[in-house]
């Protein structure tokens, strides 16, 4: 048994879930129809197959997942992958606010512009965003990266406590305890790297245009305001 | 919650847009089940100094004869429509021609002097149904379905402070120029701070809801010639709260975000519809695409025909 397919069609996502849930240990892949934008899709999911989303995914899709690798091929709403501790979200169109919210680890990928709060708390894992990014990204983040392709919006990198945000763009401003600083020559090397494996073509010179937010200091709020190196 | 809904048809020609806009309403039904609303535009087709009033008349004897003789000491009823609602109230439908726009709130206002009597609307330009209960139930009632226009707003309301009733559901006007409508999903936070100077220019506020606020706001702006967005972009950075909020006029609709973005607002558009509402899968019901914008924070969007 490698693919089975569920209707989504007017069926709440409790049920689009359960039946997920039910044929996920026995099928390798699981297709999605009739998605219609409906939230909360593939929640919890905790087995590591593939799922596609044959269309556009409301809030929360892909929560809490856990090993999964979930292709969504329209847009995603409010927090897609919140929580997620592993596996792999790939959003074709744009996403709204909190995309990988509190991620522990994984990558989520959106292939074109994101909302607000983009990879807020983080703990660690990889959020790639193809088009711009909305303000506060990276807010209150801990771990991990975030690579934005295109310009990002005020207050880039809030009080972000650990983690590196990746910026091809322009960069609005920064918020509270966020510093720029040049790529090493072994970071560039991982973003392509990485890039190229998801698909992303940037000249020579995009690259080069990358700079990386970082904490200005890792006890901002309760140890001594020194900046870190 | 809240779920907010915005149309616009941009050849300006007649489309079904209450069928439209109860479609794009049902597929946020989730966001909130206490009342729904529509304000309809372009359809009505009353002869200049006309209005449509709408009144909620409880069923009690005698009090929609009361009703009428208020109405027609004001100004002789043209034509009537009794449309029957839930929870023992009814809506009272008619049409009246007056010598100008100015005299429209005091009419209102002694109508609404009659115990269990509320005006919902007095309009020329749209036409205002809401309701308590479920979207397609008010559709149901209402034949939202068969209501042709150029564009529209529609709300459904999941109640945080006000109470629940067909006066407090959204959409909500104002009468400091015609026609001029809001719906809202969120709080405006320094609700005193933005009305108490509208007050101190002689608006008159009904209700503490905030949406209320909202509506005279914008209506005040418009009256001093602010275009529609510049009247949005104001309103952001006066008002405080997590907000996302969408107007309607005559000639079109305008949405507008808090600065922190804590309310949703998506849009989409093609060569023929205009399309704004909290959640994509609302627009998917009238505009066939991906490309769907997220409202930034801060940000306003407006089209008007």
């Amino acid at each position: 048994m490698q693919e089975f397919t569920i209707d989504a069609g007017g069926q709440p996502p409790r049920e689009v879930n359960r039946t997920l849930k039910e044929k996920a240990s026995k099928y390798k892949k699981i297709v999605i129809e009739n998605p219609n934008a409906a939230h909360y899709l593939v929640a919890g999911l905790t087995e590591p197959i593939d799922v596609e989303i044959a269309g556009s995914a409301g809030y929360f899709a892909a929560t809490m997942i856990h090993g999964a690798r979930v292709h969504i091929q329209g847009n995603a709403g409010w927090f897609p992958a919140d929580n997620m501790t592993e596996g792999e979200v790939i959003i074709e169109g744009s996403a709204g606010d909190g995309v990988g919210q509190g991620i522990y680890d994984g990558t989520v990928v959106v292939k074109k512009n994101v909302g607000s709060r983009t990879g807020m708390i983080m703990k660690n894992g990889t959020i790639i965003v193809g088009g711009n990014s909305g303000f506060m990204n990276g807010m209150f983040m801990m771990g991990g990266r975030i690579i934005v392709l295109g310009d990002i919006a005020k207050d880039a990198g809030e009080s972000m406590m650990g983690g590196t945000i990746y910026v091809g763009g322009e960069i609005e401003s920064l918020g509270k305890n966020a510093k720029v600083k040049e790529l090493e020559a072994q970071e560039l090397d991982e973003l392509r790297e990485l890039l190229t494996s998801y698909g992303f073509q940037l000249e020579e010179a995009q690259y080069q245009k990358f700079r990386k937010i970082v904490p200005w200091s890792k006890e901002p709020f309760y140890g001594k305001e020194t900046e870190e190196g | 919650m809240c779920g907010i809904a915005g149309v616009v048809y941009k050849d300006k020609k007649l489309h079904p847009v209450g069928d439209a806009l109860t479609k794009m309403l049902d597929a946020l039904q989730h966001r909130g089940s206490d009342s729904a609303g529509f304000a309809l535009y372009g359809g009505l087709g009353l002869d200049e100094n006309e209005y449509l009033l709408n009144i909620v008349v409880k069923e009690k004897p005698g009090l929609l004869e009361k009703v009428k003789e208020t109405v027609n000491q004001a100004s002789p009823i043209k034509t009537e429509e009794i449309i029957p609602s839930v929870e023992n109230y009814k809506i009272f439908r008619c049409r009246v021609t007056l010598n100008s726009f100015s005299e429209l709130k005091t009419m209102i206002t002694a109508i609404d002097a009659v115990e269990d009597v509320v005006v919902l609307s007095g309009a020329h330009s749209f036409e205002m149904i809401k309701d308590v209960g479920l979207v397609k139930d008010i559709a149901q009632r209402y034949d939202t379905y068969s209501k042709m226009g150029t564009h529209g707003i529609g709300h459904i309301r999941f109640s945080t402070e006000s109470i629940v009733d067909r006066y407090h559901a959204h959409p909500f006007q104002s009468y400091i120029i015609p026609d001029i409508t809001v719906v809202h999903n969120g709080q405006i936070t320094n609700y005193w701070k933005i009305r108490d100077p509208l007050e101190r220019k002689g608006h008159v506020f009904e209700t503490t809801n905030d949406t209320e606020c909202i509506v005279h706001y914008i209506a005040d702006k418009l009256s001093q010639d602010y275009p529609l967005e510049e009247a949005l972009e104001q309103s952001v950075k006066d008002m405080d709260g997590p907000f996302s909020y969408i107007v309607g006029t005559p000639h079109g609709v305008g949405i507008a975000k808090d600065q922190l973005g804590l309310r949703p607002g998506v849009m989409a558009e093609n060569d023929e519809v205009f399309a704004i509402a909290s959640e994509e899968v609302s627009l998917r019901e009238v505009v066939d695409t991906r490309e769907i914008d997220q409202i930034s924070p801060g940000e306003v969007r407006a089209y008007t025909i």
